[in-house]
């Protein structure tokens, strides 16, 4: 229920947003958003059952899913496309944001990561086999962001230094263009929603005993336009077995997942 | 028993003395030589790096005697720089030994046995020119010193004493051949090319040009039956400058695909080239702003482009390709185009496609592959792997190690014993000298020896997990003695 409430929220967003959106932009867009509507996830199956045969196509087009447990940070519940999000940080974070829509069928590219974690990328919910890796973007590298932007919906980037505002705004107007999702391990100045970290902890691990189970994690997120307002959320990211879901506020949910002690032997 | 088949041909040795290098630098530098020698007669074998054999019947009867024909290939390499002796006899072993062999003046290089001679020949030659150590030691001291000697034992004697080793040295010292020659088929140069003259400043010329030159190779290779695994596309400008890059072919490309990847080739160089001179660099500029604006990617190239060359690279039989009916994931257009464009820019190695593997280790578990080549994973996985690192798995796995120092509560560094216990709590941690940072909880140390019967491959390390008052997690390990950070979860 939860999920179907954050996606028609998705939904009266897209409604008032949906004259801004160029032709050019849309046309760009067919193809993937064909692959996408095949595999979209259950919450917005329900809603375009429901909703006008227009706005179903649109919904389809003009977001990225993203996992369930991500929903309440960002605006609309999905990634818009035309996007940027920044993260922070390299960490697990920038990998949960994408999983969703990879696992949906999006293609997506990490770009100057050299220490990608391949498998936390698999377990988060990505699929290697629609990712592509370039480890070093080299000098050129807003032209590889901009070629990689015509093929993949999503791309991962760290960029090598902080960019001069001018490349920034050349590779928003890229991202818009072909109405992909640009997620930023670092800062970005013009981000329209922007993710943090701002407490962690372990569990699982003593001290000479046990070892890293889960990751219980405050995320802020905050914005500009309809993300202004800083939301949070408790995430486990990730959780004992890799995946990315909702923790609770409170930190009694001490071990939901394992007996704290078991008897051996 | 009479000798089986045919007397050996006349067959004609090229020997270089002292060919330095017999590695692959070696084979590569005596190609001239075999060029050369190629230039008078077509066929020729390599023996190894410093030897080459050609049938000396035809050429002889053509240049008019083996003499002269020796004459003129000991000229025609000397031409490249190399020194060489030539022998000529009946059959390879016997030509060798005769290329080979002791000369009665220095600055005679060829050494000639007449027809029907090669026996007396080999007669008067020790066995230790058999080149088995195992007869050259055994013979001598059962008397038998020279290949005449051992030629006129019993050739089925000689098999049951001395095994099929000793039958194939019998045949050779009674100058039989133990096989016959194999000529290697004169290459056939496939690659087409293309000259502009005046050079063209544009891009686009050279695109058109491809196309018509891709459809060449493909009637080429198609008119012998083949295809290529890739293709190299060599562009040549007129002020000397060169790139070179291989494109996957398959046999699948078409010319018109052929020339879209030369067109990414030419837009991909320009920027790298800007930095040649201040004129480049403006146009570089210039370039790079049509290109970010997105209207039109391919300008002018700078400079003038003299030569375009298309290389098919490693022929296999064109046995036609049906794509997979289930396969992998299906790499649409629009990202094969992208992931294309990615690697003209960057090279070929710099686009891949992780490919989930086993191990023990988060940095085994994947193996990379260069998009568009197909690979398996290094090791296998859907194994055990016992000992492996339990999930979660790191976000973040540093290619190269980071180097650490981890320290007790007492600022001593922590070791482990060969029993896999720790000499102390680790109490403080410091990655790649970066700041202290204390930890907080810590588990470990796990042992793991991995492929002890390997030398190359064999290795001890004991893991901690390690987690520090800010809440980050790492990887660490200690190998030789030393700390180091595999990696950590961000």
């Amino acid at each position: 229920v939860q999920a179907r409430e954050a996606s028609q929220g998705a939904e009266l967003s897209l409604v008032h947003r949906a004259a801004g959106v160029s032709g050019a932009a849309l046309s760009g867009a067919a193809p993937s958003g064909a692959a996408l509507s095949g595999t979209a996830l259950p919450g917005e199956a329900v809603l375009s059952g429901t909703a006008l045969p227009g706005e179903a196509v649109l919904s389809d087009e003009a977001v990225l899913p993203v996992l369930p447990a991500l929903r309440g940070l960002l605006p609309g519940g999905a990634l818009r496309r035309g996007s940027v999000v920044a993260t922070g940080p390299w960490s697990l974070l920038c990998l949960a944001l994408a999983a969703g829509a990879s696992a949906a069928g999006a293609w997506c590219a990490v770009v100057g990561l050299p220490q990608f974690g391949v498998a936390a990328a698999a377990a988060a919910g990505l699929d290697p086999d629609r990712m592509l890796l370039i480890a070093d973007p080299g000098t050129g590298w807003p032209q590889v962001v901009a070629s990689l932007l015509d093929g993949c919906e999503l791309v991962l980037l760290r960029p090598p230094d902080r960019p001069p505002a001018q490349v920034r705004r050349r590779i928003e107007a890229t991202v818009r263009r072909f109405g992909g999702v640009l997620a930023v391990a670092g800062e970005w100045d013009g981000a329209q929603a922007r993710l943090s970290i701002t407490q962690q902890e372990w569990t699982g691990i003593g001290t000479g005993h046990g070892r890293l189970r889960a990751r219980r994690v405050q995320v802020v997120a905050d914005g500009r336009g309809g993300a202004a307002q800083p939301r949070s959320q408790w995430l486990w990211l990730p959780g004992p077995d890799g995946s990315v879901t909702a923790a609770d506020q409170t930190k009694a949910a001490r071990n939901p997942f394992w007996p704290e002690i078991r008897s051996t032997g | 028993l009479k000798p089986v088949g045919d007397a050996p041909p006349r067959v004609l040795v090229v020997w270089c003395p002292d060919w330095p290098d017999q590695g692959t630098e070696g084979a590569r530098a005596f190609e001239q030589v075999v060029a050369a020698v190629e230039e008078l007669c077509p066929r020729v074998e390599v023996l190894h790096p410093g030897a080459c054999a050609i049938g000396a019947r035809g050429p002889a009867r053509y240049f008019g005697g083996e003499e002269v024909l020796a004459r003129k290939i000991i000229d025609a390499v000397a031409c490249f720089g190399f020194a060489c002796r030539v022998g000529v006899a009946d059959g390879m072993f016997a030509a060798q030994l005769a290329a080979r062999g002791p000369r009665a003046e220095i600055s005679d290089a060829a050494l000639i046995v007449a027809l029907g001679e090669t026996p007396a020949f080999l007669a008067s030659q020790p066995v230790g020119s058999l080149e088995d150590p195992e007869l050259a030691d055994l013979l001598p001291r059962l008397g038998i010193r020279t290949l005449g000697e051992f030629a006129m034992l019993p050739a089925i004697e000689a098999g049951n004493r001395f095994g099929a080793q000793g039958a194939v040295a019998h045949r050779l010292a009674r100058g039989l051949d133990p096989r016959p020659l194999v000529p290697r088929p004169p290459p056939a140069d496939l690659s087409v090319s293309v000259e502009f003259d005046p050079p063209a400043e544009q891009s686009e010329p050279v695109v058109f040009a491809s196309k018509a030159l891709a459809e060449q190779m493909h009637a080429g290779l198609a008119g012998r039956g083949l295809a290529c695994v890739r293709v190299q596309a060599q562009v040549t400008c007129s002020d000397g400058q060169e790139i070179t890059r291989l494109w996957r072919h398959d046999g699948l490309l078409s010319a018109l695909a052929v020339a879209e990847r030369v067109r990414w080739q030419l837009a991909g160089w320009r920027p790298a080239r800007g930095d040649a001179d201040e004129r480049a660099a403006d146009k570089r500029v210039a370039n790079e702003r049509t290109a970010d604006e997105g209207a039109a990617d391919e300008g002018g190239a700078v400079g003038g482009i003299t030569l375009l060359r298309l290389v098919p690279d490693q022929l296999v039989r064109a046995t036609g390709r049906q794509l997979g009916l289930w396969g992998d994931a299906v790499v649409s257009d629009r990202v094969a185009r992208a992931a294309l464009r990615v690697q003209a820019m960057l090279g070929h190695g710099s686009v891949v496609r992780p490919l989930l593997a086993g191990g023990r280790d988060p940095a085994e578990q994947v193996t990379p592959v260069p998009f568009g080549d197909a690979a398996d994973p290094a090791l296998p996985s859907g194994r055990p792997w016992p000992g492996r690192l339990p999930a979660p798995a790191p976000a973040t796995v540093y290619p190269v190690p980071l180097s650490a120092r981890v320290i007790d509560a007492s600022g001593v560094a922590v070791t482990v014993t060969g029993r896999a216990f720790a000499s102390a709590a680790p109490a403080r941690l410091s990655a790649d000298g970066g700041p202290w940072l204390t930890v907080t909880s810590w588990a470990g140390p796990w042992p793991v020896t991995e492929r002890w019967w390997r030398p190359e491959g064999a290795r001890r390390r004991a893991r901690f997990q390690l987690v520090a008052e800010d809440g980050s997690a790492w990887l660490a390990a200690v190998q030789d003695g030393q700390w180091l950070i595999e990696a950590s979860y961000d």
